[in-house]
């Protein structure tokens, strides 16, 4: 090959993503097709398989809202379904996370590594704003067999923590080019341990465009645990501030 | 291996492994391909039933047996838009080859209308189950706590929490965007308690008036203590304070206290005149969770109302009877009966075996070395639970565990949801 044009074409990702966008604006468009940019509330249907059976399925009723101070998302969330968890509450706002059980009306402060209630920890790869809280690097362009089987040229992005205590150490994420949409995700520990693969999938024009309505989680370890969480009832629903802290839980009643 | 061969090896394990992986993932899409697609309707209600039957072993050698059915409901609505209707009850058909024989207590645990009159402002009216607390094993501020246990079904914090009464109230919340400030008024309604089966038991809950005044604020996301005040006719006023933060991302500190002027927790068991003095009632603890969901929490009990171990030993040297009805009155109370404690609780998720929960608790008293013990293996399906619990009661004659009178218990139960 002609040194030219061989430079030509090592240089040429580089050149086009710097001509286009960069890699943290890449992120941050991907992280607007999953989250809403005003309040919002959905339904989340959690259904669990090991081994390729069901083994558990959680059904949650989810207010969220983006703090503008910090940009991340404000949860509350409320379990609807198995019967024996019905009504339950969290509150999610980083960190923060508080766990209400209108039975005893105790409020309890819970640590992130703490799992009341069996996957809804998993919601992090949905609401989460990635280009907060991590520093993106465009590793280069591929093309990648999305969760429908069908092929995208997507913009392979590393994602390295920003912040201390976020909960993954970095984040691989494959966003098409063009449509901005995530396509697929490997969630590391800082160890390097894959955590969970996570496919966006069966994208549907919900709250003025198009967004994934369906989750795909894989666990790193065993990869026969599989969750898949589906997204339905999207509707724009006003969150004042003053819902989102620990006093207000025992009042939360989602319509 | 010749250096050729290795490096074929290598690069067809390299190889492998991505194609491996894609192999995982397209198993995994396939089976979310099959997965239903209905999804479950959110409920105003929460109902179950519970079959237990129970031995106890009292001291000195002889067994008793119960038997135990239990209708729980929670009925919880919105009738008009800003407006909510909660409704707790819970029955309980006790048999016991024991006198007494036959014992059914009904619970209405709470049954309230509520007003959200502004996004910010809301009001209720009604049986009002009003709990605070930071720590699990001994809860200084949640001062509607006295009185409020009229079933006890199990001797777990969280069951306490959750089968007891609500108090009669008129109560009021004010929010902002980080605080919030409520105020409850309990009016006196009836003198003394009742153990009529279907009776609303308003004497452990109402026998005096009594008020409420809790805030709280959001520092930030580590910091959002709670301050309380409560008082009431021949009542001292009491100060509260809740407070719990996040160390690392596995393990969450809290610390609880409550101090004001009152009597010693003898005199007010036993009804005897005392003088009010400064009395301080403090809880602290640590609770750490491992990475395969164990969570244990550490806590450290003090009642400087209780008796230390003069005042007990002479409680216990002058009458067996009022040691047991201190006991009895402690728990009535649920104040802490001894100056000092140790409590370590434990629970476990999915222990071992998926469904398999795990939870159990000591508390070993400081002050006379005495623990009180409780382990409960719950398995669960979609709608069935299956239970065995297990309590003890252990220490010296003369110490405050050891003189409980039934020291070990065994109670398998069933419960299951409609």
């Amino acid at each position: 090959m002609n040194r030219r044009l061989f430079l030509a074409t090592a240089l040429l990702p580089a050149l086009r993503a710097q001509a286009a966008e960069s890699p943290q604006a890449i992120l941050a468009a991907s992280d607007a097709v999953r989250n809403p940019a005003r309040p919002f509330s959905v339904t989340v249907t959690l259904i669990e398989y090991r081994q390729g059976r069901q083994t558990d399925s959680n059904t949650l009723a989810v207010y969220s809202k983006a703090d503008p101070a910090s940009g991340q998302y404000r949860s509350l969330i409320r379990f609807v379904a198995p019967q024996r968890d019905a009504n339950k509450l969290m509150l999610k706002s980083g960190n923060d996370l508080w766990f209400f059980d209108p039975a005893s009306q105790a409020s309890i402060r819970l640590s992130p590594q703490q799992r009341l209630l069996g996957q809804a920890a998993n919601g992090d790869v949905l609401t989460v704003n990635l280009a907060r809280d991590y520093k993106a690097q465009l590793l280069g362009t591929e093309e990648t067999v999305d969760g429908e089987k069908a092929r995208r040229q997507c913009d392979k992005l590393q994602l390295a923590a920003a912040a201390p205590d976020v909960t993954y150490h970095h984040i691989e994420m494959w966003i098409e080019e063009g449509s901005a949409r995530p396509v697929k995700g490997r969630f590391f520990a800082e160890s390097g341990r894959l955590l969970k693969t996570a496919y966006y999938r069966k994208f549907a024009t919900q709250l003025g465009r198009e967004r994934p309505t369906e989750v795909v989680i894989i666990d790193g370890l065993d990869p026969q645990w599989v969750t898949v969480m589906r997204y339905s009832d999207y509707a724009w629903r006003d969150v004042p501030d003053a819902w989102l802290q620990r006093d207000y839980l025992p009042r939360f009643k989602p319509e | 291996m010749p250096p050729r061969t290795a490096l074929i090896a290598s690069m067809a394990l390299a190889c492998a492994a991505p194609a491996a992986a894609q192999q995982d993932d397209a198993a995994a899409l396939e089976l979310a391909d099959k997965a239903a697609t209905e999804k479950e309707a959110a409920k105003q209600h929460r109902v179950y039933v519970e079959g237990a039957g129970l031995r106890g072993w009292l001291r000195g050698g002889p067994t008793t047996d119960v038997a135990r059915a239990s209708l729980d409901l929670r009925y919880d609505t919105t009738f008009a838009p800003g407006w909510r209707a909660v409704l707790s009850d819970r029955l309980d058909l006790i048999h016991s080859d024991d006198a007494p024989r036959e014992r059914n207590v009904n619970a209405l645990r709470e049954a309230y209308v509520s007003w959200q009159a502004r996004p910010d402002v809301i009001l209720d009216l009604g049986r009002v189950n009003i709990r605070h607390g930071a720590a699990w094993g001994y809860n200084p501020t949640d001062f509607f706590r006295d009185g409020a246990l009229r079933s006890i079904v199990s001797p777990d914090p969280a069951r306490l929490r959750e089968n007891r009464l609500g108090t009669v109230v008129v109560q009021g919340q004010k929010l902002w965007e980080r605080s919030s400030l409520s105020a409850a008024y309990s009016p006196k309604l009836e003198d003394r308690p009742s153990d009529a089966t279907t009776s609303l038991d308003l004497g452990s809950t109402n026998a005096h008036h009594r008020w409420l005044i809790a805030g709280s604020h959001r520092f930030g996301e580590r910091l959002n203590p709670q301050f309380l005040l409560h008082g009431g006719k021949g009542k001292t006023t009491q100060a509260g304070l809740n407070v719990s933060t996040l160390i690392g991302d596995a393990t969450v500190a809290f610390a609880e206290l409550a101090a004001g002027k009152g009597p010693t927790l003898i005199a007010e068991a036993l009804g005897r005149i005392d003088t009010e003095r400064w009395r301080r009632r403090a809880a602290f603890g640590l609770t750490y969770t491992t990475a395969f969901n164990l969570s244990l929490t550490a806590e450290a009990d003090f009642n400087s109302a209780a008796p230390d171990r003069a005042q007990w030993d002479a409680l216990r040297t002058a009458s067996l009877a009022d040691s047991l009805r201190y006991l009895q009155a402690a728990q009535d109370l649920q104040d802490l009966p001894v100056r000092r404690a140790a409590f370590l609780y434990a629970t476990w998720r999915d222990a071992l075996l998926r469904r398999l929960d795990v939870s159990g608790f000591v508390r070993w008293d400081a002050v006379t070395h005495s623990r009180s013990q409780w382990l409960e293996a719950r398995y669960h399906w979609d709608r069935v639970d299956l239970a065995l619990q297990w309590q003890k009661y252990s220490g010296d004659a003369d110490s405050v565990f050891g003189i409980v009178p039934q020291h070990r218990a065994v109670e398998v139960s069933v419960r299951v949801y409609f």
